[in-house]
């Protein structure tokens, strides 16, 4: 029989925790108490905490608050808070210790089942859809597109292809519950000649272990998708829309210190590039009544990876795709962005007035552009960012990139047009 | 005695009444009122700033096992072992029982170390031997170098929250009542009785008399001074500074001790959330001219670094500096040898019969020396009742739990208010207790000081050092009505000014920036250098001025 | 995993992103060399954006009204302070020249004038300042003129209070009172004024603000707000913001952590790319060092190394606040290239007692000493490196706090160093 108690929450002594995590110079001790990590963080006031509070309350030896606050799992590990700290401290380190600590039975349930499900299946998928589903669903996807879509007759969607150069993930939501939001993507891939494949195994982008701070955890799901990739031999693990994916690879790879044979890049990067070399002849042409469009960048990718050069890259592309004119930057943007909300599992931990309060800070962002679109290259933030106009009462739409790519380039199908609002739609008719 | 009428005795000024004067808000004085108290009676304590502003607000805080001095002053020690074991259990919210390690190193001298634990036998002070390993275990940041250790009852008192408590206590029980910036400057006499003491508002200049039957003088290092202006000229004190410095952080859970004849830099003591290092010790000829030096600062922690390296890297937040009064005794040069005890002065000699004066002592010693004193202050009044302070507990008072480090945090995070600001966001001191303290501390006024609320809080002990909460706590007094004009400003002023004698000698490394930013906001911005010429030297403000008598 | 290490080759290697290294990257591209630019979060972050040329002389003495004229007095008195390093007449073109910037980008300030501004501190003081922002310029107007006024506060925004401005300005501004308003939203819980500034970036807190201020101005035409006027486009948000309530509004800037260094740090991060600057955000040089052929400055992102090799370096990484200077208990140092620091004989000189002294403390002249190009010198007074110049608070022989000069300090330098680089490239 289950135990009616929860299981207590171990008690961590962060003062010394930190001496270990984090860097001379950018410790604790170093903090000017300035407020500036505060008035930056969008999870400031939520369960009456912030982080210059956490900071302090660990240094005031709060242990048990700290060790038992559900603040933790509010806290995204954005880390804008050390973007903007002028001793650069970082404080998602010991919020990510601290969500370690938690027993099982008391973490938020969404993050800890999202978890069980990617180890439940060599796909590491984190709805638990199992590698023959993945086949067949791919597979029936193209049959229908190339049997409905003339143009895409030839269509390819190549799975453990031996030798392929591109390793191309998916993010679990699309073979899940809207397997044709996968065609954009063959169809771009497929434009550019690009020599592709899916795995069976390791093949799901998303990885909530690493949120749930479950270390063994996350080092499993790492190995497995290097496996995946180094089976087949692949150069380039190119990884899908979606931010925390790459995050929790790359992060993964240094944090165990882990040796890969292959490159790990952002589709991102190669639209950019893509679109530089002429291979995807976007413009924007289409957008004749110059519907406004801003992005979102995801922490994940940007600030706490790449930096500007994804960012510029996102920008170059959007420019390109809807008219440097109609397009419209959030502020504030690029490292310096706000995470959406979503991030760091937020959207899984079922706290939604918590993370919908945390979120108000990205919608007034996004109302302030003024922008009918956002276009985001990550599943978290664009789930949130949608749930955000729900529940603020906005009226903008999400849109991943590459709907729009097709859109511009004129080959987006049918049933691909799922995030397009009405004015979009129009144009296509 | 001549029967002097002083030149103060014109009617200018209020007068107010009481049974007791005691002059000096230290532990001393403080628990003289509370003793007094518990004996029925009433007295009016008062102090040229506010409570603990002389040794007992500049101590190590250590409450002493006695181990301390089994090697040269056996009476004290023995006088610790008693207090110590007596106060926690009576006040125990004000005492953390850390434990204490005696520490050896490599080099020390190891005969001392060999017959410490005789010594302390003889004083019957337990004391446990520890290995060099295990003591690491208990403080990992002990040396390597440690030959020796030994496990004391050092224990740990938060001299600010006792002081606070023993007033509250004894105005709750008679009335009794606390003056702070009470400058005493003259005694009137009558024959052989004192009968009035006239008192200078050290903020307005204000004069008041204060008629007592009986008068205290527990002035710790001022007490010669003090007893002067009674006429008593043989209350002889030397001076020994001591200087200490605050980590920004608590860096052990144990007092530390070096098993060594006390020197420099040999002590650290947690307290709370910080650690204390010291002390030195420099003779000098003025109490009040004790301020920190540079050059103490690095002595004390070259040889702190010694048994805990962590010193010499540690951030500091503040050195301050505070005078031991001596009793005259035998002289080797070394004030730390000198016999620590205190003397309780009858002043019968002196022609005087309600006058005493309390001196010398310890922190741990206090509520010895204050039982001592008001044995003798109630039997001048003809009070038979006996003193109580060894069996009644101290009861806690709300208006006082502020001092406690850690504590605001707690309580405001159990209230779970998001609308308490907090407002000291370093020791997270919330805008309740402000109000709290403002409404009903002992010694609350209608425009106090931002010291006297920092003195009654945590405020300003984090490492901003008060550069910010100064100004949040001074724009709130401003909100609540607490200032109408600039006094705030002025407040604010010499709140950070008085703050920045304890950083002085410690601003190095992180504390270097802290500072620049705190006198960039201060003075670059807010203009508090300028303070006090800026409304005559502004020209803006003149012709505004002129303006305004135009309409 | 390998990291790949990505270059960076320019001309000018700006270090720093306070005001200084900012001018320093405005100046070079408006002359069109090829600019890196990187540095952190430092004092840049806590000012409340007025630029300040000189309000005081060194040592005490009255404000000042006219700094051109007090610049002269310097010239005679303290001929090595960095503002005499240059003319006024180009000290005024260097002003220009940033704010002019500043408002081509959407951040409007006053042009530098004749004398300087009396402006408001966030206690209800008083300041003097060279250029003001436009958001903030309408209150030196009203504290002029003596408007009748009313300043407004909002519920759970910490250190600032209405009462306390008016407290303290009441003696001088006879018609002045207080009011504090629930910010939109913002019913419960302390709030920031970023935060707040954001939120008035959409229109409709614009709208239902304007409709607060309305209520509560009453006959008051006039009304002071915290510095809360949007990050991005604060003219704007001001603009818009008079036009909904029909009133005069101006800011009066706050405590930090305030809205002013972040607008300028964002608004300069964002428009500096896209006029061509290279910019890192928000990290730090690891090591400088000078080659044959190249400076080469070694840095890391999150991402990894970054080799930057820069034919000039300019470097302006601010004081202790910023990590430009280090104070180690045995003295001061500058730590990326142990350049010589100017400096008290000993660290028990570095503070006088009293601090709010109006002399100043010995340890904010302390710095590094440059030669009339900006450039570092060795212990033997010569220049470090041709090729290295500095600017900004980190010289020596000035106290901008005293003098309230931060802004002057940092723009003239940086001016005159950014000349003295296209003068070492040969245009
Ligand atoms: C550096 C140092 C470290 C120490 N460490 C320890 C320790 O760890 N443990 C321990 O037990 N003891 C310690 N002591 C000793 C201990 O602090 C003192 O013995 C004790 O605090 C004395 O208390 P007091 O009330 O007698 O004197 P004080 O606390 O000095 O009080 C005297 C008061 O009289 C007031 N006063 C003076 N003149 C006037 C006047 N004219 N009118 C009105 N008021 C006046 C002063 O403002 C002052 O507040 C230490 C002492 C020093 C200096
Ligand atoms: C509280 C406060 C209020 C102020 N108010 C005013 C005001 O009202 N008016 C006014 O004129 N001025 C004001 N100032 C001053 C003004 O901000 C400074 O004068 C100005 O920013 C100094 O410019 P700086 O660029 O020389 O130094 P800083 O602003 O200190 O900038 C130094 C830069 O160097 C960077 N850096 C350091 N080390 C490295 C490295 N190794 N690699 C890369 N980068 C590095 C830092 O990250 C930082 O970005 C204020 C300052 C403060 C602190
Ligand atoms: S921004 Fe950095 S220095 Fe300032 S309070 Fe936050 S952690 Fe401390
Ligand atoms: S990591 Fe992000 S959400 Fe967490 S404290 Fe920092 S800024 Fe706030």
């Amino acid at each position: 029989m289950a135990a009616e108690t929860p299981t207590p929450i171990p008690i961590i002594n962060f003062k010394q925790q930190a001496l270990q995590l984090l860097p001379d110079g950018a410790s604790f001790d170093a903090c000017l108490t300035c407020g500036l990590c505060s008035s930056g963080c969008p999870a400031a006031g939520i369960e009456n905490m912030d982080p210059r509070k956490f900071i302090r309350m660990a240094m005031l030896g709060m242990n048990e608050t700290l060790s038992t606050t559900p603040w933790i799992w509010c806290c995204t590990m954005c880390r804008r808070c050390q973007h903007v700290c002028p001793m650069s401290i970082d404080i998602s380190q010991l919020v990510l210790l601290a969500r370690s600590n938690w027993p099982n039975d008391r973490k938020p349930a969404g993050i800890v089942r999202s978890c069980t499900l990617i180890r439940s299946t060599d796909s590491t998928s984190a709805m638990g859809l199992p590698p023959e589903d993945f086949v067949f669903v791919v597979n029936d996807v193209l049959d229908e597109v190339r049997a409905t879509q003339p143009a895409f007759a030839h269509l390819q969607a190549p799975i453990d292809k031996q030798g392929a150069h591109f390793f191309v993930n998916q993010n679990s939501r699309e073979p899940m519950s809207e397997p044709d939001e996968m065609v954009p993507l063959w169809k771009i891939l497929d434009l550019v000649g690009a020599d592709w494949t899916y795995s069976s195994k390791g093949w799901a982008a998303e990885n909530f272990c690493m949120f749930a701070g479950d270390e063994a955890a996350w080092y499993d799901v790492t190995r497995k998708r290097i496996e995946a990739v180094d089976d087949l031999g692949c150069s380039v693990w190119l990884n899908t829309e979606c931010g925390h994916s790459y995050y929790a690879l790359w992060n993964g790879i240094n944090r165990f210190d882990l040796d890969v044979g292959f490159r790990l890049e952002s589709l991102i990067t190669y639209y950019a590039r893509w679109i530089r070399e002429g291979k995807l002849p976007v413009n924007s042409d289409w957008n004749r009544r110059a519907i406004k469009f801003t992005v979102q960048d995801p922490c994940m990718i940007v600030r706490k990876a790449y930096g500007e050069s994804i960012a510029e890259d996102m920008r170059f592309v959007v420019r390109s795709l809807v008219g440097a004119d109609n397009f419209i930057d959030m502020q504030p943007n690029r490292s310096a962005n706000y995470c959406c909300g979503g991030g760091g599992g937020f959207l899984q931990a079922g706290m939604n007035e918590q993370r919908r309060s945390y979120g108000k800070r990205k919608f007034d962002q996004i109302q302030a552009t003024g922008a009918a679109y956002v276009l985001t290259p990550c599943h978290n933030c664009h789930s949130q960012m949608e749930d955000l106009a729900d529940a603020w009462h906005g009226d903008y739409h999400v849109v991943h990139f590459w709907t729009l790519i097709c859109l511009s380039l004129g080959i987006l199908g049918e049933n691909e047009r799922t995030y397009l609002g009405p004015d979009l739609l129009a144009l296509l008719d | 005695m001549e029967p002097s009428t002083s030149r103060f005795s014109e009617p200018a000024h209020d007068t107010v009444e009481t049974d007791v004067l005691i002059v000096g808000g230290g532990m001393t004085g403080a628990g003289i009122m509370r003793d007094l108290a518990l004996r029925g009676i009433h007295s009016t304590l008062i102090d040229r700033r506010d409570l603990c502003a002389g040794a007992s607000g500049g101590n190590h805080g250590l409450l002493h096992s006695g181990a301390r001095y089994v090697s040269n002053d056996r009476e004290s020690a023995v006088q610790c072992r008693r207090e110590n074991v007596l106060l926690r259990r009576l006040a125990r919210r004000c005492i953390e029982p850390t434990g204490g390690l005696f520490v050896a190193i490599d080099g020390d001298d190891p005969d001392f170390a060999a017959a410490f634990p005789q010594w302390c036998s003889v004083a019957g002070i337990a004391c446990e031997l520890v290995t060099p390993d295990e003591a690491r275990r208990l403080e990992p940041h002990l040396s390597e170098r440690i030959i020796a250790a030994y496990r004391v009852d050092d224990a740990t008192v938060d001299p600010f929250r006792l002081a606070l408590q023993h007033v509250a206590h004894a105005g709750s029980l008679t009335g009794s009542s606390y003056r702070p910036h009470s400058d005493l400057i003259a005694f009137d006499h009558d024959n052989d009785q004192l009968t009035s003491a006239i008192c200078r508002d050290s903020r307005t200049g204000a004069l008041l008399r204060i008629r007592a039957r009986q008068f205290v003088n527990a002035g710790g290092a001022w007490a010669g001074r003090i007893a002067q202006l009674a006429g008593c000229p043989d209350v002889h004190l030397r001076y020994s500074k001591g200087t200490l410095l605050i980590s920004h952080d608590r860096l052990t859970n144990h007092v530390v001790n070096r098993l060594r004849p006390p020197a420099d830099g040999d002590i650290l003591v947690p307290g709370g959330t910080v650690s204390v290092l010291g002390t030195t010790s420099l003779r000098i000829d003025d109490p009040d001219l004790a301020v920190p030096t540079v050059a103490e600062v690095d002595r004390n922690i070259a040889e702190g670094a010694m048994m805990l390296p962590v010193l010499a890297t540690t951030r500091y937040l503040r050195a301050f500096s505070r005078v031991r009064p001596l009793l005259p005794a035998g002289d080797d040069g070394d004030d730390r040898h000198a016999v620590r005890g205190f003397a309780l002065y009858d002043h019968q000699g002196d022609g005087l019969t309600n006058f005493c004066t309390i001196t010398g002592g310890k922190l741990t010693t206090f509520r010895l020396m204050a039982q001592q004193a008001a044995d003798l202050v109630a039997a001048r009044l003809g009070n038979t009742t006996s003193g109580r302070t060894d069996t009644t507990p101290l009861p806690e008072d709300d208006s006082c739990r502020w001092t406690e480090p850690g504590a605001a945090p707690r309580y405001w995070h159990l209230a779970g208010n998001r609308d308490d600001m907090v407002l000291c966001e370093c020791e997270m001191v919330p805008q309740s207790a402000i109000d709290e303290i403002v409404r009903c501390a002992p010694g609350a006024e209608e425009e106090m000081t931002l010291e006297a609320i920092a003195l009654r809080s945590r405020a300003g002990k984090g490492p901003c050092q008060g550069s910010f909460c100064g100004i949040r706590i001074a724009s709130y007094l401003y909100d609540r009505g607490h200032y109408r004009d600039r006094t705030g400003l002025q407040h604010m002023r010499d709140f950070f000014n008085e703050r920045f004698k304890g950083m002085r000698t410690v601003i190095r490394g992180p504390q270097a920036a802290q500072m620049e930013l705190a006198e960039a906001l201060h003075c670059g911005v807010l203009g508090l250098d300028a303070l006090d010429d800026e409304d005559d030297r502004d020209p803006l403000t003149q012709r505004l001025e002129t303006g305004a008598t135009d309409d | 995993m390998t990291k790949e290490r990505r270059h960076v080759s320019c001309q000018l290697a700006v270090v720093g992103t306070g005001l200084a290294g900012f001018a320093a990257a405005v100046f070079a591209g408006n002359r069109a060399l090829d600019t890196a630019l990187t540095g952190n979060t430092g004092a840049l972050a806590y000012t409340t954006g007025y630029l300040d040329l000189l309000g005081a002389m060194d040592g005490g003495g009255p404000p000042l009204d006219d700094p051109w004229q007090a610049l002269q007095t310097l010239q005679a008195t303290q001929p090595e302070h960095p503002l005499c390093r240059l003319s006024p007449a180009s000290i005024h073109a260097a002003f220009t020249e940033f704010t002019s910037f500043l408002g081509s980008a959407g951040l409007n300030y006053s042009p530098p004038g004749r004398r300087n501004e009396t402006v408001l501190t966030p206690v209800g003081t008083l300041k003097k300042t060279l250029c003001v922002p436009s958001t903030m310029a309408p209150g030196t107007t009203a504290l002029t003129d003596k408007k009748p006024c009313l300043v407004v506060d909002f519920h759970g925004l910490k250190g600032f209070s209405a009462r306390q401005v008016v407290a303290n300005l009441g003696g001088s501004w006879p018609v002045l009172s207080a009011a504090r308003l629930v910010f939109p939203g913002m019913e419960h819980g302390e709030i920031y004024p970023e935060v707040m500034a954001r939120s008035l970036e959409t229109a409709a807190t614009r709208a239902h603000l304007a409709e607060l201020l309305r209520e509560v101005a009453g006959d008051v035409t006039t009304v002071g707000l915290p510095a809360i006027l949007g990050i991005h486009r604060p003219d704007r948000v001001r603009a818009e913001l008079e036009k909904l309530s029909g009133l005069r509004i101006f800011e009066i800037p706050t405590m930090p952590p305030a809205v002013p260094g972040i607008r300028l740090r964002e608004l300069l991060e964002q428009v500096l790319p896209q006029r061509g600057t290279t910019l890192i955000p928000q990290q730090k040089i690891k090591t400088l060092s000078f080659e044959k052929d190249a400076v080469r400055l070694d840095l890391a992102d999150n991402y990894g190394p970054i080799v930057i090799e820069a034919q000039a370096v300019i470097l302006a990484t601010g004081r202790f606040l910023s990590g430009g200077l280090a104070a180690d208990p045995n003295g001061i140092r500058e730590p990326l290239l142990d350049l010589p620091v100017s400096q008290p004989g000993s660290r028990a000189d570095w503070f006088r007692e009293g601090y709010t002294d109006r002399r100043g403390h010995p340890i904010n002249r302390a710095g590094l000493s440059v030669d009339d190009s900006c450039r570092p010198l060795t212990a033997e007074g010569r220049p470090f490196d041709r090729r290295l110049f500095c600017a900004g608070i980190i010289l020596a022989n000035q106290d901008w706090i005293r003098s309230r000069c931060g802004a002057g300090v940092a723009i003239a330098s940086a001016y005159r160093s950014v000349e003295q680089v296209r003068q070492l490239l040969g245009d």
